[in-house]
Order: structure tokens, then C-alpha cells, then sequence
């Protein structure tokens, strides 16, 4: 007698249903937190970078027909390939397949959107200056949201110091860079990023730059310079 | 009934365990390890001086000797906690227990220094039947970075052993008159002898802490009771385990001679797990020289920026061009964060349009309603200009303009308003507080449908079939003095026990009388017990942080199988209210009239909302029905949490889990229970200036 409505109520979750779509995904997310946490996945719903292959050849990138660029984990072992869609007094803003979007400046992450600690904005000295100059001192401010919508910013003194040439491979091109490091230290957090520039440019071919406290680095190529259409 | 108190642990742990898997690095907000047994800022049982960080809020539940405690606490403000409890304590007509609810406050006076203690003051059971009723004065101290130790003088309860003179000279405890329970005692306070107490925390490593404390409390009930435990000592000693900041365990040994065990679990609406979110990236903005030249036709331009806000969740419904602007009327289904929804609005129209336009006017429709709401107007090149600015949102929101929409519906094209929905999934009632099982509840299917007539007229009904659970069994009845207008609420749920019911069904008209006044009107199957007409009124200026309403209602009992039978028992009632959204995080509400069963009073609403959309709130009704007549727990009020769905999942969506924790249902101060959403102040507000001005940081994410 107790059996029958519990599988009464089992057919009830089985059968639930709705003729509208918002109510469907709306009751879907709330068992998809009960899922999630069965899976203890809650923290990998947005991978953006995704595990493959690091990809090292010019075949590879004769395949794209519009700009790119890749990013990728510190370690190679994950990254993704970007699209430009917006272009905003030459700011850059590059969009993955999964939807997330990052911003440069000549070559400087100014912003993220949708990779959960986002860097909301950033108050920064404009990158030709810091790259043409071989020392520099300047201020940066990085700025998040907390979990209440409410600005979270992090000022950070930073020293930028132009290194030796060398020479890197990207995609089978060999090429000569400067090497640009930048060590920014704040009250809680410090941050070392390159920037691998053109040789005698302020043109930044690849770069290793921090996110925010969460999200820590990630690298950028910047196949578009190297691209033939 | 034990299965049942697992199925609803397990499912709490579960809902506080979301913050478990998510490693906390940046913002640890939580700290569950500071709780006591009393779900309190302590150690074991007694007080210490420490705080909670703000906003937490706490669920504890506690075992040990034959008592059970489950504690809900919150932060209330940065230096002050507050507690609802409700334990089963030795001694009483329940199987040799009595089931009693209580109150605590906790005020910290001082936050420790290098040289100087914390120093808090709290009062235990200052609302009710005061059976752990007692006050403290407590200090803590960390001596070095593993110590630390706390002393105190505790008076009622909290001076049950080792007394000796009231330090403020008051010697003997004055009687406290509980009356039927649930009311403010204040004559009491601080009164009697008082007992010092004292309690040290030492920490092993960092997730364990050696705690023990010289308790004062005599446990006098507890002792004489054969449900109870035998006092052999004033020595707790106990291990504090914290698994994460969100979950802490205590193991105790209670007086020498109780194993006593507590689980804290918390969670603060500021430390989302998904910090800034994890919906996808808006559209970026693309400058006028890269964007398409080429002249469109009205209908390509319409066809295109629906297809693009269809992508992001938001209906565009209507578009206009003219001089210079593009005004638009949309539906909002999918963002709780309306600054937001209105950048990424902006951004699509900035994509679609031609170049000559400088102006978006985007007009908020109210699903439900097909109400207009709320006007805001952006202009396209300062959004433009600002998208990746530093101060982006500051400038930007220096040119917008919110303000009540002058429209009136959103009548749509014939094929415009989707005319019939309807949805099936189950649905769970529950009772709480009910001394003979503290914990019931119903679960079952629910179809839910609506049919638009006109774009201002709908019916709308709820089906419900119960298929299991304790509801039907309630063995109390209703209370007496009054008519019967709520606490006879058991009569319903036996009769209709196990049979299909109709739990509402109504022809709602929708009324916009001018730009700032809005009306409904609900006639048919209001809820569960009443069936009748009900208007409500409000008033609401976008810009201005208040509003004002008038409820009115004519009902008449329904009958308790939940059919279309009614009873002849006729009651009316009329509530003005005035809202405030206050500057900082709190809600406003008073009514003050006639309630349902005749009787005159007010109500004070009061409700701390978090800019993520979590509000915990309370409320308590006073009417002119005396206490007495009132009958358990003297008047009306409870506690209310409303928590969004997005917050746990990163993703967009408008939904909220909500919960009502009401002590006791009486006659008095009873209202027609209806759900928020049928009230229309908060959905009007909801695109008010100050409420887009909060979130206005989220305007280019």
C-alpha cells in the first residue's frame, strides 16, 4: 500500500512537463543543482579552456578564415581558440564558442565576461607607453564584483621592465621578441606578467597575464599577426 | 517519522553543502565554527563575544541528554545576530517532552583589540515561554593564535549553579508571566542572581579545536525529567571539527554524562559561489565605421534584434523608430538583475540600428500582466563610449532616465500573446511546529494553467493532486475566541486528504489607471479556504523610494474538500499599505486596517534584501483580539527567506526558492494567503530607479 505513491510520485517527477520553455529550464536548473552536487561539478560548469592537443602548426591555422586568437592554461594543456566580434576605439573584445568574452588594449587584458571572478575593468597606463619604455613604475587597478554586485578593487603598485631579445616559435614561425615583465604587488596579491612583443615594436605577439585572484594566468597568442587571408 | 527527519536533514545538508565542493579562496564569508549548541556566537553552550560575518545566515542542529535543538540564526548587522529555535526539552505532556519555540538577540559591544577583549551582551528566550530564558555579559580573548578563552556572568537560566549577588543589585529574579506565550519580557531582564561562567578553545590544527567550559546553567527541567540526563558536573568538554567554513561539527560530553552532537551548517548571500556569474558574454560593441552600412527595412531591423535577444533570454516585443530614438517594449523572463538585462539590451540595439539613432527606449512588460512598468532611457553613444571604461557604469548612469512607463498594455498583434499556458510538476505543502509531529507535509502533482483572454484578462487555476505525506493527519483543532478564519486550516487538508483539489482558480483583471497607479482585480477561488473578490490598488513612482497600496477583499469560506462548494461564512477585509525601500539594504512595509476575521490592527514588515536577490525578513502582526483570545503564541508574525535560484547555479533566471516560518497560525491578523507575486507592488518595483541603481555595476557584464 506504501509503494503506491511513492511510484505515483516517481511517475509525477517522470511526467513533469510545461508548454513554457522559461518554466521548463527554470525547474531543470533547480534539479540541476541537485545533480551537481551528486556530480560535485558545481565549480566546472564553465571550462573554458578545453583539454586538447596543443595546436603548433601554420596547417592548423590556415583552417581559420577570420582572426583569431588562443588561450591557454599556463601549463598548454588546455586552451581555446577566440573570435574578434567587437572592436571599440581599437579595444579588442575576442568571444569563445561557449560564450566567453576577453577584452585587450594592445595586447593588455583590460576585461573578462563570463568566466565567474570576472575582471570586471581595468584602470591602466596605455600599454605603448609601458612597452616602449625600457623601466617604468605605474599604478593599476583591477576590478571585480563581489558576490553582492558591489565593486571589489585590488590596486596594485606595478614596475615594468623591458628584457634581452630572444627568440620564440609560435605556430612553426620562429620569431624575435622583447620580452616586457611586469610585477605588480598589491596589500594581498602579487602578479608577474610577460608580454613577448614583436622585436622593436610595442605589438605584442604572446603574453602571460593574470585574470584575478581566482582565475589566476592564462597565455594569449595572438595568431591574427600571423594569419594570411 | 525518523525517516522523515532524515529525508528533510539529508535534503538541508544538501542545500547548505552547495558551498562544500566549491573551494572558498577569496572570500570566506562563512565562519559556522564560532556557533554554539544554541546556534549562537559561543563555544559549546555558553556565550563568547565573538560575531558572525554579516549576513550569514546559520541552520544548527543540535542532540544530546533528550534534547533536540534546530537553530536558524542570521547576522542581522555586523554586530548583531539573532536566533528563531525550536526544541524538544525534557519534561512535559508530549511523551514526557515539551516542544517550545524561542528567540535570541546578540550584541557585540566591543570587537577585540591587541590589549582589549571583545565584549558582547545577549539575550536567550526573550520571546515566549521563556524556558531557556537568561541573559549574559560575556568577553573573549585569543591568547596568542590557538587560545582562546572567554568569561562571563549569565543571569536566569544562565544562573542556575555557583550564584551569588545580582551585580546591578536587583536581587531576586522577577516572575515571568509568559501569558499563552510568543510575547516580548522585558520586566525580567537582567534580574536575580547571576553565576560567572567560563569556556576555552584551543586549536589543535587548523581544522580541529579542543573546547571546553565551567557551564552555570543547572538544567534544572532537564534533570527531573526520565526523559532527561543526570548533572554530574559543571565540566563540557567537546572537539570542534570544521570541515570547510560553511560546515562545522561539535562532538560533546555534556555534565558528565550526556555524548551530545551539533552540526552547523551556514551560508552568506555575499559570497556567491559563482562571484560575478557564469552567463554567457554579452555583445561586444562594434564601432559604426566596422558596423554593416547597409539601409535596412523596419522589419529586418526588428526580425534581427529579436532573433539576437531571443539568444539572450529577453522577448523583444515591440520596436518603433522615430527622430533619433528606437523605443522598445520587452519581456524580461530571464534576468534577475535588471541593470543587467538593460546593457545587454542596449548592446544588441546598438548592433541592429541604424546609425541615426541616438536613443533607446526600452519599455519593461510585466509577463504576467502585459503590463508596461518601467521606462529607461540610454543614450547610445555615452553606452558606447563607456563599454570598457574603468568608470564605465558611473558615467554612464549620470544620463539615464527610469520612470513608469506612460503606456499602458502590450496588447500585442493577434498572435502576439501566447494565450494558453500550462505546466504539470509536483509540489510540496509542509506545517511546521505541530508538537505532535514538528515536521509534516504533502507532496503531490500540481497542474498550473492560464488562459489570456485579452491581453489584461486571464483565469488562472491550480490543480492539485496530494499523493503523500502527513498533512491529513493533524490532530489539533482549530482555536476558539474568534472566527475561523486560518486555524481551522487542518479541517481542509483532512478532508481533502487524498483527493484531487482545487487550490485556486481566479479571473484576474489587470487595471493601469494612470502611469503611477496600478490595479488588480481577482475574482473566484482565491486560495485554499476563501473564494470571493479582491482588489488591490498601489501607487508606485519609479523614481521615488516608496509606494503606497490598498488591499481590499469580500470572501466567503470555501468548503473543506477543496471543491466548488462554499460555506456560508462571509468576511471582509481592507489594508492600506505604505512601502519604503530604505537607502542601505532594508524593506519597508506596514498595513494597517481591517483582517479577515474583523478584528483592527497593523502589521510591520521589515526585510534585509541583498543586491543578489536574497531578502530574510520578519514580520509581526498586532491587532485589537487581546492576547488571550489570540490563544498559543499571542499574535501573528514569522520569519521569511527568499533565496535566488541563479545564485546557486551562475546561470540567469528570475526563479526563487521562498519560505515562510511562522510559529503559530491564529484567526487574528490573518490575511488571504496569496503569493508574492499576486501582490503588484514588488513586481513594479522591481524596475524602480533605486533598484536599478544597486545593480547598475552590472550593466556592461
Amino acid at each position: 500500500m506504501r509503494l503506491l505513491p511513492l511510484i505515483i510520485l516517481f511517475i509525477t517527477f517522470l511526467s513533469a512537463c510545461t508548454s513554457d520553455d522559461v518554466v521548463k529550464s527554470e525547474k531543470e536548473e533547480l534539479l540541476g543543482i541537485f545533480k551537481k552536487i551528486t556530480n560535485r561539478s558545481i565549480s566546472k560548469d564553465k571550462n573554458v579552456i578545453q583539454s586538447s592537443p596543443f595546436p603548433n602548426s601554420k596547417k592548423w591555422l590556415e583552417q581559420f578564415k577570420q582572426p583569431i586568437i588562443l588561450i591557454s592554461s599556463p601549463d598548454k594543456k588546455n586552451q581555446a581558440t577566440l573570435v574578434s566580434l567587437g572592436n571599440n576605439e581599437e579595444r579588442l573584445t575576442w568571444v569563445s564558442s561557449d560564450g566567453i568574452s576577453l577584452s585587450y588594449d594592445d595586447g593588455v587584458l583590460i576585461a573578462t565576461r563570463g568566466y565567474s571572478q570576472d575582471l570586471l575593468s581595468l584602470r591602466y597606463k596605455k600599454p605603448k607607453k609601458i612597452f616602449s619604455s625600457s623601466y617604468l613604475e605605474y599604478d593599476k587597478t583591477h576590478r571585480y564584483l563581489n558576490g553582492e554586485n558591489r565593486y571589489n578593487e585590488i590596486h596594485f603598485k606595478c614596475t615594468g621592465k623591458k628584457m634581452a631579445l630572444r627568440s620564440i616559435e609560435i605556430v612553426e614561425y620562429t620569431l624575435m621578441v622583447d620580452r616586457y615583465v611586469e610585477t605588480c604587488v598589491s596589500a594581498k596579491h602579487k602578479y608577474v606578467n610577460e608580454y613577448d612583443l614583436l622585436s622593436g615594436t610595442t605589438v605584442v605577439l604572446k603574453s602571460k597575464q593574470w585574470v584575478s585572484p581566482i582565475n589566476r594566468y592564462f597565455l594569449t597568442y595572438n595568431l591574427y599577426a600571423l594569419q594570411q587571408f | 517519522m525518523y525517516l522523515r527527519y532524515l529525508v528533510l536533514s539529508s535534503l538541508t545538508i544538501v542545500l547548505f553543502n552547495l558551498k562544500l565542493i566549491k573551494p572558498l579562496e577569496a572570500n570566506e564569508f562563512e565562519d559556522t565554527a564560532s556557533l554554539n549548541m544554541y546556534g549562537m556566537p559561543g563555544i559549546i553552550e555558553l556565550p563568547s563575544a565573538t560575531n558572525l560575518p554579516d549576513g550569514q545566515m546559520s541552520i544548527s542542529s543540535t542532540v544530546f541528554g533528550g534534547t533536540i535543538r534546530v537553530n536558524l540564526s542570521f547576522q542581522v548587522l555586523e554586530n548583531l545576530t539573532g536566533a528563531f529555535r525550536y526544541a524538544r526539552i525534557p519534561g512535559g505532556s508530549y511523551s514526557g517532552y515539551t516542544w517550545d519555540r524561542s528567540f535570541d538577540l546578540h550584541y557585540s559591544l566591543n570587537r577585540e583589540k591587541a590589549f582589549v577583549p571583545a565584549i558582547a551582551i545577549g539575550l536567550r528566550d526573550f520571546i515566549g515561554t521563556g524556558i531557556y530564558t537568561g541573559e549574559y555579559l560575556v568577553a573573549s580573548k585569543s591568547l596568542g593564535s590557538k587560545l582562546n578563552v572567554s568569561a562571563g556572568i549569565g543571569w536566569g537560566r544562565l544562573a542556575g549553579e555557583n550564584r551569588f549577588d545580582n551585580v546591578f543589585g536587583s536581587k531576586s529574579r522577577k516572575g515571568l508571566d509568559v501569558g499563552k506565550g510568543g510575547t516580548f519580557h522585558f520586566g525580567h531582564l537582567f534580574t536575580g542572581n547571576n553565576s560567572p561562567f567560563f569556556s576555552v578553545s584551543y586549536k589543535i590544527n587548523e581544522k580541529m579545536k579542543f573546547i571546553s567550559e565551567l557551564s552555570s546553567d543547572s538544567y534544572h527541567r532537564e534533570t527531573s525529567s526520565p526523559k532527561g540526563f543526570t548533572r554530574r558536573s559543571d565540566i563540557n568538554l567537546g572537539i570542534k571539527y570544521e570541515v570547510d567554513p560553511t560546515f562545522t561539527l561539535i562532538a560533546t560530553w555534556m555534565h558528565g554524562d550526556a555524548l551530545g552532537i551539533s552540526v552547523n551548517m551556514g551560508i552568506n548571500p555575499k559570497n556567491s559561489p559563482y562571484y560575478s556569474g557564469t552567463e554567457p558574454a554579452p555583445m561586444p560593441i562594434l564601432q559604426e565605421k566596422y558596423r554593416s552600412q547597409e539601409r535596412k527595412l523596419k522589419r529586418e531591423i526588428l526580425d534581427e534584434s529579436q532573433r539576437l535577444l531571443g539568444l539572450d533570454g529577453i522577448e523583444l516585443k515591440t520596436m518603433t523608430l522615430f527622430g533619433g530614438t528606437a523605443k522598445v517594449g520587452i519581456i524580461n523572463r530571464k534576468y534577475i538583475n535588471i541593470s543587467q538585462m538593460i546593457g545587454r539590451v542596449v548592446r544588441i540595439l546598438s548592433l541592429t540600428t541604424p546609425s541615426d539613432i541616438k536613443e533607446f527606449q526600452i519599455n519593461i512588460i510585466d509577463f504576467k500582466s502585459n503590463l508596461f512598468l518601467s521606462e529607461i532611457v540610454v543614450k547610445r553613444e555615452i553606452f558606447e563610449r563607456s563599454e570598457l571604461k574603468f568608470n564605465g557604469p558611473e558615467k554612464l548612469w549620470e544620463t539615464v532616465l527610469v520612470s513608469n512607463s506612460k503606456d499602458s498594455f502590450f496588447y500585442g498583434e493577434e498572435d502576439g500573446i501566447e494565450r494558453f499556458s500550462w505546466s504539470l510538476y509536483p509540489y510540496i505543502d509542509t506545517s511546521l511546529f505541530d508538537p505532535d509531529d514538528p515536521i509534516r507535509f504533502t507532496v503531490g502533482a500540481e497542474l498550473l494553467t492560464k488562459y489570456k483572454f485579452l491581453a489584461s484578462t486571464s483565469i488562472s487555476g491550480s490543480l492539485r493532486q496530494p499523493i503523500a505525506g502527513t498533512l491529513d493527519d493533524i490532530k489539533r483543532d482549530p482555536k476558539t475566541g474568534l472566527p475561523n478564519v486560518r486555524s481551522d486550516f487542518m479541517y481542509y487538508h483532512r478532508d481533502i486528504s487524498s483527493n484531487l483539489f482545487i487550490n485556486y482558480l481566479t479571473l484576474d483583471q489587470y487595471l493601469k489607471l494612470s502611469s503611477n497607479l496600478y490595479a488588480l482585480v481577482n475574482i473566484g477561488f482565491l486560495e485554499l479556504m476563501h473564494a470571493g473578490v479582491r482588489a488591490e490598488v498601489i501607487w508606485k513612482n519609479n523614481k521615488k523610494p516608496y509606494g503606497f497600496g490598498l488591499d481590499i477583499a469580500q470572501v466567503q469560506k470555501r468548503g473543506t474538500d477543496g471543491g466548488f462548494k462554499l460555506k456560508n461564512e462571509h468576511f471582509n477585509t481592507y489594508l492600506a499599505s505604505v512601502y519604503y525601500d530604505l537607502q542601505n539594504d532594508w524593506i519597508i512595509k506596514i498595513d494597517g486596517g481591517r483582517y479577515l476575521a474583523g478584528d483592527f490592527g497593523s502589521t510591520i514588515s521589515i526585510k534585509r534584501s541583498f543586491n543578489n536577490g536574497w531578502e530574510f525578513g520578519a514580520y509581526a502582526t498586532l491587532t485589537d483580539v487581546p492576547f488571550e483570545t489570540w490563544g498559543e503564541g499571542s499574535f501573528d508574525k514569522g520569519i521569511t527567506i527568499k533565496a535566488p535560484i541563479n545564485w546557486f547555479t551562475g546561470k540567469k533566471s528570475r526563479s526563487y526558492a521562498n519560505a515562510i516560518i511562522k510559529p503559530i497560525t491564529g484567526d487574528g491578523g490573518a490575511k488571504l494567503n496569496l503569493s508574492e507575486e499576486n501582490y503588484l507592488y514588488y513586481r513594479v518595483s522591481e524596475y524602480s530607479n533605486k533598484n536599478i541603481l544597486d545593480n547598475w555595476t552590472r550593466v556592461f557584464r
